[in-house]
């Protein structure tokens, strides 16, 4: 029986807010409770979403009240989350404290809290940053700040950890790599439901959107070769780049039409891109769209055109693959890693190259070389929450010492010269918890901000001695769990299998 | 409790055929504890937090980001189908893939790939000194002109030099350098008449100008921008001397002295190209002239073939655009004098209530703040990297004036200062920035001249007035020219000394610099 804990996923970024972030730890909490563990959210309150809530699979959500100062991201009062937060881990009796989005003050806050209170702490970072301008620079020490002390971080590609070991300095045994996931039921193409005639919980399409349904495969030479874009329309996106882009594409390639779904402030440049050239029958602007309805929107293309700038994972163009589109992507950030390379076709983030890149694509789909029938199933195996859910539980067991330091560090424990991690690890890799050990480990972050950090983390500290006395561990309740569920048999299995044919091998 | 092997296979559900490798520790551990390096043109992981820089080196043989997955997949699974029958028991590599499962763990720090994009440093330029200190110059221009107003108001002040000298003089020298400025622009209007003709002369004048004058459609003034400039003549003439500091729009006016006097396009359509692109420093200066050329640089962009046509019908119509330029320039300068001597007496009682030391002060921190927001660029005619403080800049140069005019006891001082604050810091600067564009031994001279102003001034200033002046002023010289010298080496050369901590990081993380070659509808934002 493997060991099974109370993990508290917090973050700014969550349900009813749509995004990356949030369905990323929807995702993940709902995996983990399937495995048999206890999740619960902790977030910032939305408008007419407060108090406690549960969600489906027994999530349970507190949304705490707070200042929100800038897009849903919280002030940031380093110590004024404590009580509160406290009181929470304390009644849900958790263990491990996760937090996501290094732009979320409250993920910050709990990491340094949970630390403070002796719990074992996971970052996840699912974005980018560069280390230039001002506002960087700043998020990067406050992140040097939160994880100087973290058990460890999850990257959600390899770019991703890269940036992420630089900003904070962190070891990079400490961070794993962890990619993101789609939900392959609900981006099924358009063919694979009709013939599977499995019920997918999408609405049906829109009406105007029928003629523009794609032909049956395989296409012809004249057929209408439909290019989507769903983004969000800013200069981070690459909006620029497809403004640019989509009047040689239309002149190339007669027989083509875009379909551009998003909103956002470069969407006057697109309109008036349109306007100029006199696209209007080719291009067709959606507009801002829900979240259920992308797939309903992809599957009314074949090419998915990806301008992007920056991306740490880039989960759309996963999307679109499961789709069945066949995928034209620049090549920044994680994007390479995200997708093989007979479903995509890389552009350098160039007006030309663009334009080339899709070009190609086109080519290919006219040419029938590309079999985009089977991505949806490739992208099934590929990427699965399940997947993400058992790899995020190595890593827990890995911080809370149930698997040994030596396997999850991946060092040989005879030949242990520990000095490098005797500073920071005590047992069986695990950080230990003494105040001591902690401000070292702070002390470390700069010559002035080190010091400040360690004044912070000794006024943490005073704080949750006062915090015991004021507000005594057993005047708080304990609620009761949610029934746990067992963690799946098949699971078990398939490890007892593995483990047979590795005895096999060897 | 499952055994923890098992943990790590279920975390790599599909990798069957390969055996978990044995995990060592010189696989994964930072090689900081290796004696030795695998490979030294890599980047190892510990030198994400160690600051020595191994030279970087493109590895040939694994490049999972340059050209994609797809030329390292590829051979690898043709390599994979000869070697899967035998069932080797060679580990797979290493790939950055999120796609396949690796049998690695999920923290598992590549060596050979880990950090091999970084880049440090790869678009730094080393400076030289001499260039250095020829750029310089532009700064220790500005700051001689500041010392120069400083020691004219305290010489008022201490009622030293008579403000009428010093107001006379400067209008005189004004006066001057605008006949100076007319005659380069009609030698130019002449000599060149094309942007090729200037683009010449700006080489062969100057060669630390890296900045040529765009094309000069871009200023091609016409039709919807003259009632604004109308407006701004008009709203120039009333607040330009209003003592409200803060107006911003009455110093940005009053730098449109130069730009106010284009040509007149009704009268005389074609003229306005060739005069109007001399004439536009101001620009840089003004939001609303800027406003202008948004809406311009539109239409001008898409005709393009009206600007380079510049018949003698056209020379003889700039002929005449400048005629009625100077009596514009005139008018408006008539103007600006009468409304400043009827402004004066309010200025006199501006600040009575205020303190001396405050005034000090404050006047200490706006010349401070005219110094650091001043644009030292160079920025010629419609350049796209406008500075966007370089109003704060004036402004606050201005108003400096203002309030220091408030502490002079009568309306004559007061209004000389205000007059000759806006000589040196509204006019002076575009002449200074013309005169650079010109000739590069303009530039130098002028400099020079600022210098030994600067210092004889200050040398006079700091005596205490009995005893000899002159010879004062003449030491105070010496120290100046040692002292910008010495500062302008200095600084060069500490600027250099300073590069060797510049560690600028690049990666694949930062957002990619799109290439637009059609750029038509972002330009003017």
């Amino acid at each position: 029986m493997a060991p099974t804990y109370n993990i508290a996923m917090i973050s700014d970024f969550f349900y009813p807010q749509p995004g990356g972030v949030e369905s990323h730890i929807y995702q993940l909490s709902t995996k983990l409770i399937d495995r048999g563990h206890k999740v619960i959210v902790i977030t910032h309150a939305y408008e007419g979403r407060t108090g406690v809530r549960y969600l489906t699979n027994g999530l349970k959500v507190y949304h705490v009240p707070f200042l929100v100062i800038f897009r849903s991201a919280t002030f940031p009062t380093v110590f004024s989350f404590f009580p509160i937060f406290r009181n929470i881990i304390i009644r849900e009796r958790i263990n491990i404290v996760h937090g996501h989005a290094s732009l979320s003050n409250f993920c910050h806050e709990a990491i340094l809290h949970a630390r403070t209170m002796g719990l074992r702490t996971v970052f996840t970072d699912h974005s980018l940053f560069g280390f230039a301008d001002a506002a960087s620079i700043l998020t990067n020490k406050l992140l040097k700040f939160t994880l100087s002390d973290v058990d460890h971080v999850i990257c959600v590609s390899h770019t991703c950890k890269e940036n992420t070991v630089l900003r904070a300095s962190l070891d990079p045994l400490m961070v794993s790599v962890i990619p993101n996931a789609v939900v392959a039921e609900n981006f099924k193409p358009l063919t694979h439901t009709s013939s599977s005639g499995s019920n997918h919980t999408f609405s049906s399409p829109p009406q105007h959107s029928q003629p523009h349904f794609p032909p049956a495969r395989p296409l012809g030479p004249h057929d209408i070769v439909t290019i989507v874009v769903i983004s969000r329309l800013f200069y981070n996106k690459g909006t620029d780049l497809l403004t640019a882009a989509i009047p040689r594409i239309l002149e190339n390639h007669p027989n083509t039409r875009f379909i551009i779904a998003g909103d956002g402030p470069k969407a006057i440049d697109l309109e008036q891109m349109i306007e100029q050239n006199v696209l209007q029958d080719r291009v067709e602007m959606l507009g801002p769209i829900r979240h259920e309805e992308v797939r309903d929107v992809m599957v009314r293309g074949h090419i998915y055109l990806h301008p992007s700038l920056t991306e740490a994972f880039g989960t759309v163009i996963v999307e679109a693959a499961s789709c069945g589109l066949y995928v034209v992507c620049t090549q920044v950030g994680g994007i390479p890693e995200v997708l093989p390379n007979h479903m995509t076709v890389f552009a350098k983030p160039e007006e030309d190259d663009l334009v080339a890149a899709t070009g190609r694509a086109i080519a290919a789909l006219r040419a029938n070389k590309v079999r985009t029938e089977n991505f949806h199933e490739q992208v099934k195996k590929m990427y699965s929450w399940t997947n993400v859910a058992i790899r995020t539980e190595r890593v827990y067991n890995g911080i809370s010492g149930a698997i040994s330091e030596a396997e999850f560090y991946g060092y040989d424990e005879n030949t242990t010269t520990n000095t490098w991690s005797a500073a920071t690890r005590g047992r069986s890799g695990v950080q230990s918890f003494a105040l001591i050990d902690r401000l070292k480990r702070y002390y470390g972050c700069g010559i002035w901000a080190g010091k400040l950090f360690c004044l912070c983390v000794i006024v943490d500290y005073l704080l949750f001695l006062l915090l015991e006395l004021w507000f005594p561990r057993d005047k708080i309740d304990i609620c009761s769990d949610w029934p746990r569920k067992k963690p799946q048999l098949t699971n078990g299995k398939g490890e007892k299998k593995k483990k047979e044919k590795e005895e096999y091998i060897l | 409790m499952a055994p923890p092997s098992g943990l790590h296979q279920s975390a790599i559900p599909s990798d069957f055929e390969t055996p978990f490798p044995a995990l060592v520790r010189s696989s994964t551990v930072p090689a900081s504890l290796q004696s030795h390096r695998a490979d030294p043109s890599h980047l190892a992981p510990e030198d994400a937090y160690t600051p020595l820089s191994p030279p970087r080196q493109q590895s040939g043989i694994f490049d999972s980001r340059g050209n994609g997955s797809g030329t390292d997949t590829r051979p690898r699974r043709l390599r994979r189908n000869n070697l899967s029958r035998s069932r080797s028991r060679r580990r797979k590599r290493f790939q950055k893939l999120l796609w396949v499962n690796q049998s690695y763990p999920d923290n598992y720090t590549d060596q050979a790939t880990f950090l091999e994009n970084l880049q440090r440093n790869p678009r730094v330029q080393p400076y030289d000194f001499w260039p250095l200190v020829a750029d310089s110059t532009v700064i220790l221009q500005h700051v001689c002109s500041v010392i120069i107003f400083i020691v004219c108001f305290v010489g008022i002040f201490q009622e030293r030099v008579s403000p009428v000298s010093v107001v006379g003089w400067g209008s005189f020298a004004t006066f001057l350098g605008w006949l100076l400025w007319d005659f380069w622009v009609s030698q130019e209007d002449q000599g060149g008449a094309g942007e090729s003709g200037d683009r010449v002369r700006s080489i062969r004048g100057g060669r630390i100008f890296r900045e040529y004058r765009p094309p000069r459609r871009q200023d091609s003034n016409s039709g919807p921008s003259q009632p604004l400039l109308a407006t701004n003549i008009s709203t120039a003439s009333i607040s330009s001397t209003s003592n409200l500091p803060s107006a911003a729009s009455s110093t940005t006016n009053l730098l449109q002295e130069q730009p106010l006097h284009r040509p007149n396009p009704s009268s005389h359509p074609h003229s306005s190209t060739p005069s109007g692109s001399l004439l536009t420093p101001g620009h840089s200066h003004s939001r609303s002239v800027s406003s202008i050329h948004s809406v311009t640089s539109q239409t001008s962009a898409n005709s393009p073939t009206s600007t380079t046509r510049l018949g003698p019908d056209d020379a003889e119509y700039a002929a005449n655009g400048r005629a009625y330029l100077r009596v514009s320039t005139i008018k408006s300068a008539i103007l600006i004098y009468f409304t400043l001597l009827g402004l004066s007496p309010i200025l006199k009682s501006l600040t009575r209530s205020t303190s001396s030391d405050s005034i000090w002060a404050m006047s200490f921190w706006l010349l401070t703040i005219n110094i650091f927001f001043f644009d030292y660029s160079g920025g010629w005619v419609g350049s796209h990297k406008k500075m966007p403080v370089a109003p704060l800049s004036t402004n606050a140069a201005l108003m400096a004036s203002t309030v220091l005019a408030s502490r002079l006891p009568s309306t004559g001082q007061v209004f000389s200062l205000t007059l000759f604050s806006i000589e040196v810091f509204g006019l002076f600067p575009v002449f200074r920035q013309y005169a650079r564009h010109r000739s590069w031994r303009y530039h130098v001279v002028l400099t020079v001249l600022l210098v030994l102003g600067a210092g004889g001034g200050v040398g006079m200033i700091l005596g205490d007035g009995n005893g000899w002046p002159w010879k004062r002023g003449l030491a105070g010289m010496v120290v100046g020219c040692l002292l910008s010298a010495l500062a302008m080496g200095g600084c060069s050369w500490w600027l250099i000394g300073l590069q060797k901590y510049k560690n600028e990081i690049y990666g694949p993380w930062d957002p990619a610099r799109p290439i637009i070659i059609s750029r038509r509808h972002w330009d003017d934002d």
